[in-house]
């Protein structure tokens, strides 16, 4: 599987944002491949990476097959990575 | 290349011929000046953060001329979304500086002339709309700094311009031609304009047609010919210069900048004047200018305030008093204060408007009543800080005292330096160095070079208190308020 990653411009983040994706790519690796989402790319998923509950940024131009996933807060892990696991089994039973 | 790098800026600023002085000598290479180099490294990271993914959404924007993607401060707002933006973008490159990092007054100049000259036109059918239009997509392409320079000197307060005893204290144009006009006079106080590729010309107040010379609008390069700059000298200013590690600067990297521009008989050709007499628009321009920087101050301003909060928590822990309760008390005050200026700039952004031409304005009520707020409110954070850093932040020896080993004849035979760092230890664990470095960092905000941008221009950058009180009166509807009041105790009149 193969996600975009946007992040929010970053001016008041109450976590690491970058810290986050590292630990969410560890956690799915060699399952689900994440780059910085561009334009052009048809992904399976978005991740976008707010820094505060305002999750401001503007990620409706990129394209995706699936719901984008919504984060912002360190406390969303549980829940992003079982929600790409999902996906995931999904993606297995087709 | 619609978004430079950082090294590109820099390469970019060598390439221009700006003449500048400063302590009464031409500088020559102004760019690697220890005294001018912060203010310039300051621009630079308006250039570095637009690179980085973690700040893009921030820092860049789709032009609505070109449909490129471009540096936010040369964007032309087209939406409340990104008039809130903006403000989120000034606040973390106030976040990463500590400083006034300059390319704002040149987006609010932009955002102004671009809406005023669509009305200008409609009225008087003129062309500067599309003067201005082709200019901001060469800013746009190029990714230039521009400095929006409205302040003159203004000589009396009392009179108008025309009335002055040297005609020169405001903007002015000497000679019309036909292919332009040639103009005289300054601006004052011009945050970055050293740093700047352009400059963008609006009239101060608001005028009459008396005044007519006066009220023009146009766009040179830094180096056009007639165009110089004194630069503005700043508190501690030549500590930059001093030997060591740079401790005793406060903030080593960053720095703000602001210069005399003086105007000598330069020529404007027709295609970069944006008002050439409209006297009656002069007004309108200032307003609009004046909303957008009153705007700006609730992003910038906050976050330096976010960096302040911080160091004077440092100063806390070091000190060993960041247990005390009414320390932490003093820590809450100033995070209020600062989250409340936020409030203002996202409130006025939030309550924008489309202009005729289609950018977008602030509102200007929710606009003053920030920059009211700023004029008041950065004084009490440095208040509380200085409060929280104790005396030391003013009173510690130099940086050479500290690594001193000149040996004082006593009993102890010890050296300066061992004197200095026995008796400034504060919390056990940590190294004197880091409560040098932290006190010296507080200083510079609160009292050093820094303060000139968190404090005095606070005060007056985009007018003095007084201009918004006028401005508040003006938008507070005082008549509405009236009938409500009559309208719920039942007097009828
Ligand atoms: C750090 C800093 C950066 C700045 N950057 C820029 C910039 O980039 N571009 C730019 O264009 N400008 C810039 N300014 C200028 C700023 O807008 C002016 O400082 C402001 O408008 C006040 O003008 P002044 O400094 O000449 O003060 P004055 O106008 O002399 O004001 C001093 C006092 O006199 C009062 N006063 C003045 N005139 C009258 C009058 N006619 N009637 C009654 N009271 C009066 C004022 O209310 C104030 O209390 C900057 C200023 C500072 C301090
Ligand atoms: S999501 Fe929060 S931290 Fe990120 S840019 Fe928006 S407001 Fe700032």
């Amino acid at each position: 599987m193969r996600f975009g990653v946007k992040y929010c411009g970053g001016c008041n983040p109450r976590y690491q944002r970058g810290e986050f994706l590292k630990m969410i790519s560890r956690h799915f690796q060699n399952r689900v491949d994440f780059e910085l989402a561009k334009e052009d790319t048809l992904y399976d998923g978005l991740l976008v990476l707010g820094g505060c509950s305002n999750c401001c940024p503007d990620y409706r131009h990129f394209q995706t097959k699936t719901p984008p996933i919504l984060v912002w807060d360190q406390d969303h892990f549980n829940q992003v990575t079982s929600q790409i696991e999902s996906r995931l089994a999904k993606a297995r039973e087709k | 290349m619609a978004l430079m790098t950082k090294e590109q800026y820099i390469e970019s600023l060598r390439a221009l011929k700006t003449q500048v002085y400063m302590f009464g000598e031409k500088v020559e290479n102004w760019v690697d000046d220890p005294i001018i180099r912060p203010s310039i490294n300051c621009m630079a990271m308006t250039y570095e953060l637009a690179q980085q993914p973690e700040y893009e959404d921030l820092m860049t924007a789709t032009s609505s001329l070109t449909g490129k993607k471009i540096n936010r401060f040369a964007h032309l707002h087209q939406s409340t979304d990104d008039l809130r933006k903006k403000v989120k973008m000034q606040r973390l490159l106030g976040q990463k500086t500590a400083s006034c990092f300059q390319r704002c007054v040149g987006m609010d100049a932009f955002n102004a002339v671009f809406s005023t000259t669509y009305e200008i036109d409609e009225k008087y059918g003129t062309h500067y709309h599309e003067n201005f239009k082709k200019y901001a997509e060469y800013i746009q392409e190029k990714d230039f700094v521009v400095d929006g320079a409205m302040t003159d000197p203004k000589g009396d307060r009392g009179l108008a311009p025309h009335l002055q005893k040297d005609p020169d204290l405001f903007v002015r144009i000497v000679e019309r031609r036909e292919d332009g006009i040639v103009v005289c006079g300054a601006k004052a106080h011009q945050t970055g304009s050293i740093n700047s590729h352009e400059h963008l010309i609006m009239p101060t107040i608001s005028m009459t047609e008396a005044d007519k010379d006066y009220a023009v609008s146009f766009a040179v390069p830094s180096d056009a010919e007639g165009v110089f700059m004194i630069y503005g000298r700043q508190s501690c200013d030549t500590r930059k210069l001093e030997k060591g590690t740079g401790i005793d600067v406060g903030n080593k990297q960053f720095g703000g900048q602001e210069a005399l521009v003086v105007f000598d008989h330069v020529f404007v050709p027709n295609d970069r004047i944006f008002m050439c007499g409209e006297w009656d628009f002069s007004g309108m321009l200032v307003e609009r200018f004046a909303g957008y920087h009153r705007q700006s101050y609730g992003g910038c301003k906050v976050g330096v305030g976010d960096v302040l909060i911080g160091a004077a928590a440092v100063a806390a822990d070091y000190n060993g008093a960041a247990k005390a309760s009414h320390i932490k008390d003093k820590l809450i005050e100033m995070t209020h204060l600062n989250e409340t200026l936020y409030c203002c700039g996202i409130a006025c952004s939030a309550e924008g408007y489309a202009t005729k031409a289609g950018n977008y304005q602030i509102d200007l009520l929710l606009a003053n009543v920030c920059k009211q707020n700023i004029t008041r409110f950065p004084y009490e954070i440095v208040r509380l800080a200085e409060d929280i850093a104790g005396g030391l932040m003013v009173t510690m020896p130099s940086e050479a005292d500290f690594t001193s080993d000149v040996k004082v004849p006593t009993k102890s035979e010890m050296t300066i330096g061992e004197y200095c760092r026995k008796y400034f230890k504060g919390n056990g664990d940590v190294p004197v160095e880091n409560r040098q470095r932290i006190m010296r960092f507080i200083e510079n905000l609160c009292l050093g070079a820094a303060a000139v941008g968190y404090r005095t221009e606070s005060m007056h950058g985009a007018g003095s208190p007084q201009a918004q009180r006028i401005m508040i009166a003006r938008q507070g509807n005082l008549a509405h308020k009236k009938e409500l009041a009559k309208a719920l105790a039942g007097i009828q009149e």
